[in-house]
């Protein structure tokens, strides 16, 4: 995939001014996917830090008219694979291997019995509870976790998300609905284990 | 209807993704199949609940400070602020001055290093109020979302030997509950719920018709300052800190009878354990 911000001829020097006119104003943004996938404030804050540094040194070939959004979340990315829990979680889960990456579900993936065992009026309720969806959200993998921060979160499009991932549009959809499926199931089973104890 | 659209094709009817032939197609599957519809609309309403459930996590001021205008800054503070790109190299520098150079660059690095301490402690003291500013507001949140919330409590019972057990298997710790609770106070149930990805026992007391939610975690040593009393939107926040736990407590009752419960509580934890168990 060729990145519209690749460039290899420096055309001017660093501009910081511009380049924190652009990147500031994403910080809170970056922080909290960060977070999200770290799991810590202070990994946050060194994986964000590290990334600004990453880009102010990088932005004098960055192309103006392409997308600086993408540009510095790919960078967050990069980042955070390298940094200390971005090791850690790939060492306990394959980031990219473990995906079915053909971009359509087969059955297998799919089990029925999820989707139709509820109504969508009780999926509602249970959605309601912000603490109960965060931590469904949390036994997301990292994969999913970060396509579907980038594309509900961040409101990226999935072309920006291909752009920020690296990965082929069809890879997206099929990672952001299995990451709804998750989110789905391990919201029944949150339910399941609480109506389970009352009985 | 053999064909129902795939979980992708929903998903992405969601984000706006179709093409306009994908988009059409969708349409005319949906006009005519009740349960596409349902999971549709399931689908645009899981995304508006992660996109606010997402929303989680605010950078520290100190960190916007740490990053704003760091070219612009000289060499010295960014090596306080942690940026070390810029630095000079010290050898190139004492070599141009000789003696004097070596005294200056001895004063300097003193200087940076005293400069570097207390910077550090500034830092850490302000990490510690934002990490409180951010429990306060996490436990705020999950307080009103509790009083807000149809669903009832996950474990319901006013025996504190019914719920205390509750949590065996659940949560890495254990804590104990008071025996005896401040007049017209009642334990209602509890919860198990999540703070900066800790797993939480949250305790549901009624004093009177006020509610009070108590929030037991493990103490994670970085952790200070969840004794300071705060309020927010007319709740009282207080706490205390044990060996080897923490409690934050929020509710809007009187704060004189909402400081005796944790009385109460903290008594439980550092007192006669036999008795209060």
């Amino acid at each position: 995939m060729r990145l519209p911000w690749k460039h290899t001829v420096r055309e001017t020097g660093p501009q910081t001014s511009a380049f924190e006119r652009l990147a500031l104003p994403l910080l809170p943004s970056l922080y909290n996917i960060a977070f999200w996938l770290s799991h810590n404030a202070a990994d946050a804050e060194d994986v964000v830090q590290e990334t600004f540094l990453k880009a102010l040194r990088g932005f004098d070939a960055f192309e103006p008219d392409s997308n600086f959004k993408a540009w510095i979340f790919r960078i967050l990315r990069n980042t955070y694979l390298t940094s200390r829990s971005g090791l850690a979680a790939r060492r306990t889960v394959a980031l990219e291997d473990e995906l079915n990456e053909s971009g359509e579900f087969g059955p297998a993936q799919i089990p029925e019995a999820a989707i139709d065992r509820q109504t969508p009026e009780t999926n509602l309720l249970q959605m309601a509870d912000r603490a109960a969806l965060q931590a469904a959200m949390e036994t997301l993998t990292p994969p999913l976790l970060e396509v579907i921060l980038l594309c509900d979160v961040e409101e990226m499009k999935y072309k920006e998300i291909a752009a920020v991932l690296e990965i082929p549009i069809g890879t997206v959809m099929s990672r952001i609905a299995r990451a709804r499926l998750a989110v789905r199931t391990a919201l029944e089973a949150q339910q399941g284990s609480s109506r389970e104890f009352r009985a | 209807m053999s064909d129902h659209l795939s979980h992708a094709i929903l998903s992405a009817l969601a984000d706006g993704e179709l093409t306009p032939d994908q988009l059409a197609g969708a349409n005319r599957h949906l006009a005519a199949c009740l349960p596409c519809t349902s999971k549709a609309l399931y689908q645009s309403l899981l995304k508006s609940a992660t996109a606010k459930a997402g929303q989680r996590y605010s950078p520290p001021a100190q960190l916007l400070e740490r990053l704003a205008s760091p070219a612009s800054r000289t060499n010295s503070q960014l090596q306080q602020s942690g940026l070390r790109v810029m630095q000079i190299s010290p050898l190139r520098s004492m070599g141009r001055f000789g003696s004097l150079g070596w005294a200056a660059a001895a004063a300097l690095v003193l200087v940076t290093v005293s400069m570097f301490f207390v910077q550090r402690a500034a830092q850490r003291a302000e990490r510690a109020s934002a990490e409180h500013v951010a429990l306060v507001t996490e436990v705020f949140d999950q307080h009103v979302a509790t009083l807000a919330d149809s669903e009832p409590l996950q474990v319901i019972s006013t025996d504190r030997h019914t719920v205390k057990p509750w949590f065996q298997g659940k949560i890495p710790f254990s804590f104990n509950l008071p025996q005896g609770l401040p007049s017209d106070t009642t334990l209602d149930g509890a919860n198990l719920t999540y703070l900066h990805n800790q797993p939480v026992a949250q305790l549901l007391y009624s004093i009177g018709k006020h509610r009070v939610s108590v929030f037991l975690r493990q103490k994670s040593g970085e952790a200070e300052g969840s004794d300071m009393p705060t309020d927010r939107s007319g709740f009282h926040v207080m706490g205390f800190s044990s060996t080897d736990l923490e409690a934050i407590a929020v509710s809007d009752v009187d704060p004189a009878r909402l400081a005796e419960l944790v009385s109460a509580i903290k008594h439980a934890q550092t007192g006669d354990r036999q008795e209060s168990k």
